[in-house]
């Protein structure tokens, strides 16, 4: 018995989990502390969840630079995993502002909200920190969990319960296939380390042609892709982000896809190295696919919360051209890319908080009608988020697109980075035909907008600086996330 | 010694930022905000002054001022940076000027319309994006330029929002310039990627100016690497500077306000494709048959566009087909390999095109006050409710009537010096054709023609605005004609710093050509373009030029002041090409058709019973045909959790099928 | 005479399978469920894996079927919920053929081979199977055991969230 005391302890590192270690406890602490704190509001319950945040991020900012691994291999807290942290904690800081208003517009003040907000943040960080299978297999489950509750989380509307019930169904469907991918690669490695996998592979290289291989590599990518939203396993996103409560499906957006991605990446990075050829050809489609079924369907959509689900199965898309690239401005334009969707992305969703009333009638376009004269701080940041979510400069989203494009062309992909360039040229349309009832039309009736929560207002100028700082001064960022990156 | 370039665009982005923050609530007062929009302008233009002769003093004719590091990709470094030499100095002048005296003259022509500060905001906005295009040091920053001044150019034709034909022309303008931004980026990655198998990641323009040579011989498509990227980078010229087939958005893009019209319209904005031609000379040298394109795109429209400005009675939209067919001349100068000749009619068309502008806005805002006085709803642009001006309002006249000189070239107006080095290079430059020549001077006798047709109709023969409202038409205060009076003044004299050599009798020689030459010279000498022919030939082609001009003038003072039943007769008598001409040639109904056609069969065949009305709301066709696409991928969602679950089963099997089959 | 039992297994296995999603009645396909639960139990035992037939009867078979059955009967399905969904059935044919198409390349190929892990069949004969999970769970994978004590955690939390009456 000592005996097994001394083998567990051996590899126990707590640094190399210390940032999620911080949240974790933040997050059960929260969940005691809510017993005591007054119902019909949760406005103790977001400064907590912030101030936990900003503590996790400060382990995160000291973990900079200083890899740690643990847990016999599980673990590795290393640049890359801290460059996701900082992507995560934003989504979900931004997310929390911006949400304690709007749950109690909507009838639902219930404040364990946030702890389910801070374990989803938590299981992604697991998900980006693990170099074990199964490590990132919890985590993505814990975060899943969190999130089908919280897509969920409006019981007595029918709309919700529809997104948490889908999501649920169909996350539980693809978990299938990333668990029976993970198993085949265990019965072709005998291994679930993700460095040993890969050792395994590259040394074997008959094994490349073993089918089994190949099995595991295609259903573990459709787990992934699934969490990615990319098309053809997109379908779930635009019912699942219409349901969701607005903030709900702001974080769905920017940090479950960046933690799919982190895990994805690394994933493919640590594991597959020696099949690049086989995987790139089939990102290549997927990447193709997600751009133009992404843009293509947004344009018919007169739904805001819609419309930008599919547009964020476009940015998917855009992103996936990064790693189809495989090269170093590639792995980091998709680091550089992930913050700035984050930034920008979960921005606009903000605005949509704000501009809506009880029952969320006012997210169609025409609702927006005389929106950006009525309402002039939200109608400029709504437009700065849309031009950065088009592309245009000077904002974070050209710098992200720069880069991943640049990447794609560097590695050759000359035809991919075209395509690319002319998906964001059609996806100007929907973003600007939002801007031109915003500014162009004439509002219908005199809506009793809400008023502007301070917590809100927060979120949104935090959203803005970074969109702009990420559009002007990229370079430090972005040699950061080159730091990040294997 | 350069290191305050920075302030040039600095000063215009203040004066945005102040009227646009502060403008609507602490402000108020028009003056001061005119005040501050005129003024920032105007000290942007002193620092340009000053730069400019220092420049001319410098024997080292090429800048660079970086301000910051903008991003780094692998060995590419992007800066903030501004780069001035001769042709961005030449720019930045014209920019700043003129842009100087159209913000002027808007205090006055604006005055009491309801945001009034957002317009100085956007005016300023836009000036400030326009030097961010010329002054910028490399591709990058020219495309943050390029794409700010298609924002305003946007937001300003909007600028009326409430009229719905507004904010289609704006909604029109911005979907066209993004067809051609496409263009711009195709082009740019595809240069980007060309150097960079070369070893050299750069975007900088200097730095591809001098390495441009690394390119000859390189294949992409079955094409010379510089023709493909050229021919993209021109497909971003033809949509902002509104060329064939891009051209459409230009004379709807008349729906802004006059000053609006001048600045972006005619002065600036619209000779960004201009300017990038000549910024990337060395390229489009290389590439003898983009410079054919160039020339052959810009031939036909100056043709097609002037044909189209016969028959229009709206005084702006005349005045919008005469830029477009400007615009051609200053591409078939670009095609034949005169460069500066290029940039001199860019110049000078600035000049004269910005006093005509402002000219028509002068006289449509005096009609617009008499009808509006007279309690009437006659349309204040209608040329056809005008007449007689010429005693009402003597200033505009006199800088209208200059104006008219000048773009039809008459002898020793600025007009004249550019458009025919133009003509001289067309014939007898080793990139040029006869065939070309011939088109273009066809093009230089219509453009005398209908400028007159313009010039009689509005300010000669008896007024026949409603009798109601006849005698409330005055002159405009000075703010207005002051404008008027400088820039007539420039389009009488500012050809002179272009005399040609065979007629420089007193020998001061081409100035604006050994100025732009460190810039030029090098490609054409290495790629030989030249001119070449007797002094005597180039004098006879000038003489011949001049009497087309004056055939063109006369054609039009028969026509509209001798017999005024003659126009009449004539469309009598042809009634098809009049209505066709009149029609602008039914490229509006063209394009629709082309594209709604397509999409309906599209929608036909692939979803029976297709709604046409799913699509009602999409303006563009292009994008009709992508929206078709759309409403039939949309029904794929069905909502139904089942049929989710069996794509994703389908995906992943196809995905298994596809290795196994590889 | 393995042989002919995994046989007769698998094919009792598939055919409860499949009368989980043919029954008209909800009951009769939870009881399907079950059946194929307990084939699946047998199948470990055969892989000499007598530790996770145990839990696979006790948490599955027995646990969360109980549950299952327990909705079903509380809910009261009318006859409208017992409809069955036929949409998409022929793009199931063709997934099911690519799927077949895929297995029997599989088998063509015949070279589905892998490493050899530090477990095998005798080492859980010898030392025991109950002891060499603890033993994994408690020092190679110490942390994912742990971060699966959050993930209940959540799944609880989520329960009483969307379960509770009042706000």
């Amino acid at each position: 018995m000592e005996n097994l005391v001394q083998i567990a302890l051996q590899n126990v590192n707590m640094a190399a989990i210390l940032p999620s270690l911080v949240l974790t406890c933040f997050g059960m602490g929260l969940l005691l502390i809510n017993v005591f704190l007054p119902r019909g509001t949760t406005r103790h319950a977001v400064w907590i969840s912030v101030i936990g945040l900003v503590v996790t991020g400060f382990f995160v900012y000291t973990g900079w630079g200083n890899p740690q691994y643990g847990f016999n291999d599980a673990v590795a807290n290393d640049n890359y995993t801290a460059f996701f942290s900082v992507i995560f904690l934003f989504a979900a800081g931004l997310t929390i502002l911006m949400s304690d208003d709007y749950l109690t517009r909507e009838g639902y003040p219930v404040s364990e909200y946030y702890p389910l907000i801070l374990f989803a943040t938590a299981g992604a960080m697991w998900m980006a920190s693990g170099t074990d299978m199964l490590t990132i297999f919890l985590g993505l489950e814990v975060m899943s969990i969190a999130l089908y509750v919280l897509a969920g989380f409006f019981r007595g509307q029918l709309r919700s319960n529809e997104a948490g019930l889908k999501y649920f169904l169909l996350g539980a469907f693809s978990t299938g296939f990333l668990l029976y991918g993970i198993a085949l690669i265990y019965g072709v490695t005998g291994s679930t380390k993700l460095t040993e996998i890969g050792i395994y592979l590259n040394a074997h290289g008959s094994l490349l042609e073993n089918p089994m291989t190949l099995a595991g590599l295609v259903l573990l990518s459709t787990g992934f892709l699934f969490k990615i939203a990319a098309a053809p396993f997109h379908m779930w996103t635009p019912d699942v982000y219409e349901g969701a409560p607005t903030p709900v499906t702001a974080f769905m957006s920017a940090g479950p896809k960046a933690a799919a991605f982190a895990a994805f990446l690394r994933i493919m990075e640590y594991c597959f190295f020696s099949l690049k050829p086989e995987w790139t050809a089939m990102l290549w489609v997927i990447a193709v696919l997600t751009m133009v079924i992404g843009n293509v369907i947004a344009i018919q959509q007169t739904n805001l919360k819609r419309m930008l689900a599919y547009s964020s199965i476009a940015h998917a898309g855009y992103a996936l051209v990064g790693l189809v690239a495989a090269n170093e401005i590639g792995y980091s334009g998709i680091l550089f890319y992930m913050l700035a969707y984050t930034f920008m992305n979960i921005g606009a969703f903000a605005v949509l908080v704000l501009a809506g009333k009880k029952g969320e009638d006012n997210l169609t376009l025409e609702g927006f009608s005389g929106f950006g004269l009525k309402r002039p701080f939200l109608g400029v940041a709504m437009t700065v988020f849309l031009f950065s979510l088009m592309g245009l400069p000077p904002t974070a989203g050209f710098a992200g697109k720069f880069y991943i494009f640049a990447g794609a062309v560097k590695a050759g992909y000359i035809w991919l980075a075209v395509i690319g360039v002319l998906n964001s040229a059609v996806s100007l349309y929907y973003y600007l035909r939002i801007m031109v009832y915003m500014y162009f039309r004439d509002a219908e009736e005199d809506y009793a907008w809400v008023s502007l929560p301070a917590a809100a207002v927060i979120s949104i100028v935090i959203a803005l600086i970074g969109v702009f700082y990420l559009g002007i001064i990229p370079g430090d960022v972005m040699e950061m996330a080159k730091m990040a990156i294997f | 010694m350069y290191d305050k370039l920075w302030l040039i665009p600095f000063f215009p982005l203040l004066g945005a930022i102040i009227n646009g923050l502060l403008g609507k609530r602490f402000i108020k007062n028009e003056k001061v905000i005119g005040a501050i929009g005129t003024g920032m302008l105007f000290l942007s233009f002193l620092v340009s002054c000053k730069y400019f002769i220092q420049l001319l003093g410098d024997s080292v004719k090429s800048h660079q001022n970086v301000i910051a590091s903008w991003m780094s990709v692998g060995k590419l470094q992007v800066d903030w940076g501004f780069l001035l030499d001769p042709l961005s100095a030449l720019m930045i002048m014209v920019v700043t000027g003129v842009g100087t005296l159209i913000h002027l003259y808007s205090i006055g022509y604006m005055h009491g319309e309801e945001g009034f500060y957002r317009y100085f905001s956007y005016l300023n906005l836009f000036v400030f994006s326009m030097l961010m295009l010329v002054l910028g040091n490399n591709a990058l920053v020219m495309f943050v330029g390029w794409e700010g001044v298609g924002l305003c150019s946007y937001l300003l034709i909007g600028y009326y929002f409430e009229k719905k034909s507004a904010g289609d022309a704006a909604k029109k303008a911005f979907v066209m310039n993004r067809v051609g931004d496409f263009g711009f980026l195709l082009g740019l990655f595809t240069l980007f990627w060309a150097l960079g198998s070369h070893g050299v990641w750069t975007i900088n323009f200097v730095e591809i100016t001098e390495n441009a040579h690394l390119l000859s011989g390189d294949m992409i498509l079955g094409a010379s690497v510089t023709t493909v990227a050229t021919l993209c980078f021109f497909l971003g010229a033809t949509g902002k500077s509104a060329q064939l087939p891009l051209f459409t958005w230009l004379p709807d893009a008349m729906e802004g306000p006059t000053p609006v019209s001048a600045l972006i319209h005619a002065a600036t904005m619209v000779t960004a494709g201009v300017y990038m031609i000549g910024r990337m000379n060395i390229l489009f040298a290389m590439s003898p048959t983009t410079m054919f394109v160039v020339a052959l795109v810009g031939a036909l429209t100056a043709i097609f566009a002037a044909t189209i400005g016969f028959a229009q009675n709206d005084i702006k939209r005349v005045l919008a087909y005469s830029t477009v067919s400007q615009l051609g001349f200053m591409f078939v100068a670009m095609g034949v390999g005169a460069f500066t000749a290029g940039i001199f009619h860019l110049m000078t068309h600035a000049f004269f095109k910005a006093c005509l502008f402002l000219g028509s806005g002068s006289v449509i805002h005096a009609m617009h006050h008499a009808l509006h006085h007279a309690h009437l709803d006659d349309d204040a642009q209608d040329m056809r409710n005008m007449g007689g001006l010429r005693k009402k309002m003597p200033i505009t006249w006199a800088t209208f009537g200059i104006s008219c000189l000048a773009i039809s070239g008459l002898p020793f107006f600025s007009g004249f010096f550019s458009k025919d080095e133009i003509l001289w290079w067309a014939f007898a430059s080793t990139r040029g054709n006869k065939v070309i020549w011939v088109i273009v001077v066809v093009a230089a006798f219509m453009t005398a023609f209908y400028m007159f047709r313009c010039l009689y109709m509005t300010f000669y023969g008896e007024q026949k605005t409603n009798p109601k409202a006849k005698d409330h038409v005055h002159e405009s205060p000075w703010v207005i004609t002051l404008p008027l009076v400088v820039l007539a003044g420039l389009a009488t004299v500012g050809g002179l710093i272009g005399i040609p050599h065979a007629i420089d009798i007193a020998h001061v020689g081409n100035k604006l050509n050994a100025f732009l030459a460190p810039v030029f010279h090098h490609s054409q000498e290495l790629y030989k373009i030249e001119a070449h022919g007797s002094a005597s030939t180039e004098i006879i082609l000038m003489v011949f030029s001049v009497a087309i001009a004056l055939a063109g003038i006369g054609f039009a003072t028969v026509m509209y002041m001798k017999d005024p039943s003659l126009p009449g007769k004539f469309t009598a008598k042809f009634p098809t090409l009049h209505r066709v001409v009149f029609n602008k040639w039914y490229v509006d109904e063209i394009y629709d058709t082309l594209f709604v056609n397509s999409t309906k069969k599209l929608g036909i065949f692939c979803w029976k019973g297709f709604d046409v009305k799913v699509v009602d709301g999409i303006v563009n066709g292009i994008a009709k045909l992508v929206g078709a696409l759309s409403s039939v991928l949309r029904y794929t969602q069905s909502g139904l959790f089942t049929n989710y679950a069996l794509t994703m089963v389908l995906g992943t099997v196809v995905m298994l099928a596809i290795f196994i089959l590889n | 005479m393995e042989l002919i039992f995994f046989y007769l297994i698998a094919i009792v296995a598939v055919a409860s399978g499949f009368l989980v999603i043919r029954c008209q009645s909800p009951v009769n396909s939870a009881l399907g469920l079950v059946n194929t639960f307990f084939c699946l139990a047998i199948f470990y035992v055969m892989l000499h894996a007598p530790f996770m037939a145990a839990i696979q009867i006790m948490v599955y078979a027995g646990a969360i079927m109980v549950l299952i059955i327990f909705v079903i009967m509380l809910l009261n399905l009318g006859t409208e919920a017992r409809k069955r969904y036929t949409t998409g059935v022929v793009w199931s044919a063709i997934a099911s053929l690519l799927v077949l198409f895929n297995v029997m390349y599989f088998i063509k190929r015949g070279r589905v081979t892998g490493a050899e892990g530090d477990i095998t069949s005798y080492t859980v004969e010898s030392v025991g199977h109950v002891e060499l999970i603890g033993k994994a769970l408690f020092t190679e994978y110490l942390l994912p055991f742990e971060i699966a004590s959050i993930l209940l955690l959540v799944a609880i939390v989520g329960a009483v969230v969307l379960a509770k009456k009042e706000v």
